[in-house]
């Protein structure tokens, strides 16, 4: 290293990048176990911060036992059984469904904003509306879901779509409205009708970009679903880290956020795959 | 033709006719109006005073009896080349539903054979066919957008600074390739520029359009005819006389989107 490695004009090469990059996880882990060491030496029945080992073994319970007695299995199956009727999977499971439905809902989002940025008429009637949407606090409006649509699946996937479609649905506008204009007059003197414009053009064009923005937007997904999980649920993944709250099941609840943390980042890396793939004209800039 | 915030217009008094098969070019400076007539005989503006007719007829906006290349971003950047090319016809002839059916394929086929001898003619290989645009120089680019828009054949091509963006080189080749284009295919052109001599080089007419003073809208200040061939003295005398009047004519003020 040399005397100005703090500096803008420092390069760092490839091996200590890679070790500077991995210290902080070291450093958490290793201070994680330390302080865990130091509790249960103190207290052996210490639940706050557990062991490797009680870890494994909340995981282990998780992954192969079911979530209530009678979702037992009536004999011990097979490893893949087992986990099939676990209470990981089954919170999997209804996590990953009305993550999926909001997804689903997620492209009327964009199509609305893309329409809405092509068609004046169709922009100057819903932009307003949009804009005020945006500016309310999803959160906030959640007892008023619950009243209005009760407490199973519909109100939590509605609190997803009000939290996220306005963001999605602007983002989608502006993306329409950076379409170069020589590009929609050439489309038309080419001979394309509006919708050839629209969906052959534009959409095309976007999508890229479309879809880098649902992915950014992911974390907010996942924060409204987790919120109306944990309120009001009778399973799913956030539920289960707020129930096993009130039983101190760290051994429990550490791994499940890992598990979350680790679903979270297939879906985003899988999502730029699929993005790459698609469109292996896009450059980002 | 003036732009709202302004009171003052950016065109005034312009009666210009155009027959078929002649190749305009429209010299100014910048801000003089040159690109906002373009954009008026696109369709993309409209006259507030004023028509402009195509065949006699009135069009509101945009349509295939007028060919477009812009400047920039001329090409869809999420086609390949060969697709872009082929993209006029495939959209007028089949909207969106009709791409699922047997003939489509056909055609599609016969299309992307007439693609390729345009490919040919504008000087691309065969494997350029298969690129992004975004892989390909910007002459290269440009000839694409101009074999792009001259494939549906329309009734008049107009070409906005269309070589502006080039190195002197290169828009060589291309004032070339698109005087050989028009030679073959008879279309009518009209070209927007700011330099003479490409003007003098690829016109049979040059409309020179300038302000008298800088209240005024610009006006047609020179309407001449281009002899064909043109020998090198003609040139050099005629690029003298038009940037002689460029000269004269005063500085216009800043306008909106030239």
């Amino acid at each position: 290293m040399s005397a100005g490695f703090l500096l803008i004009h420092a390069k760092p090469n490839r091996t200590w990048a890679l070790l500077l990059s991995w210290m902080l996880f070291a450093a958490g882990i290793a201070l994680y176990f330390y302080i865990s060491h130091q509790r249960h030496r103190d207290n052996p029945e210490d639940r706050v911060m557990p062991t490797i080992a009680q870890m494994a073994r909340g995981m282990y319970d998780a992954a192969l036992q079911p979530a209530e007695d009678d979702d037992a299995q009536t004999r011990g199956g097979s490893l893949i059984d087992r986990f099939l009727g676990s209470m990981l999977w089954k919170d999997t499971r209804a996590t990953s469904r009305r993550f999926l439905f909001s997804m689903l809902l997620l492209v009327p989002a964009v199509l609305l904003g893309m329409h809405m940025g092509l068609f004046p008429y169709v922009g100057v009637f819903w932009l307003r509306f949009i804009l005020f949407f945006d500016k309310i606090v999803a959160l906030s409006l959640l007892p008023i879901l619950f009243i209005a649509f009760g407490i199973d699946e519909l109100s939590k996937i509605m609190l997803i779509v009000i939290g996220v479609a306005p963001t999605i649905i602007l983002d989608t506008f502006n993306l329409t409205r950076g379409v170069p204009r020589e590009q929609v007059v050439k489309a038309f003197t080419l001979g394309a009708g509006d919708f050839d414009v629209a969906y052959r053009v534009v959409l095309k064009q976007i999508m890229p970009r479309v879809l880098n923005s649902i992915r950014l937007n992911l974390k907010a997904v996942m924060l409204f679903l987790f919120a109306g999980e944990m309120i009001a649920s009778t399973d799913g993944l956030a539920y289960r880290i707020a129930l096993l709250r009130r039983h101190m099941g760290m051994d429990v609840i550490v791994p499940y956020v890992l598990w979350v943390a680790c679903l979270l980042f297939v879906v985003d890396w899988s999502m730029r795959l699929i993005n790459r793939k698609l469109h292996p004209w896009f450059i980002e800039s | 033709m003036s732009y709202p915030p302004a009171p003052r217009a950016v065109l005034d008094r312009i009666d210009l006719q155009i027959e078929e098969g002649e190749f305009v070019c429209v010299l100014g400076q910048t801000g003089c109006g040159k690109s906002t007539l373009l954009r008026l005989l696109l369709g993309s503006e409209h006259p507030v005073e004023g028509r402009v007719l195509i065949d006699g007829k009135v069009h509101q906006q945009p349509d295939c009896t007028r060919g477009y290349v812009p400047q920039k971003y001329s090409l869809f950047p999420d086609k390949t080349v060969l697709d872009n090319i082929t993209f006029g016809p495939e959209v007028s002839q089949f909207r969106l539903w009709r791409r699922w059916t047997p003939a489509f394929r056909r055609r599609r086929r016969e299309l992307r054979k007439q693609a390729s001898e345009y490919l040919r003619r504008i000087g691309l290989s065969p494997a350029d066919g298969a690129k992004y645009p975004d892989q390909l120089s910007g002459g290269m680019q440009q000839r694409v957008a101009i074999a792009q828009a001259l494939m549906t054949e329309p009734r008049i091509l107009l070409m906005d600074e269309a070589f502006s963006a080039l190195d002197p080189g290169t828009r060589k080749e291309m004032q070339r390739l698109i005087r050989s284009l028009w030679r073959t295919t008879g279309t009518t052109v009209l070209f927007v520029t700011h330099n003479t001599h490409e003007a003098v080089r690829l016109a049979t007419r040059i409309v020179v359009l300038a302000r008298e003073s800088s209240d005024r809208g610009s006006r047609i200040m020179m309407d001449l005819r281009v002899p064909d061939p043109c020998s090198e003295d003609q040139t050099l005398e005629l690029v003298g006389r038009l940037e002689a009047l460029s000269e004269v004519a005063p500085v216009p003020q800043a306008v909106p989107a030239s």
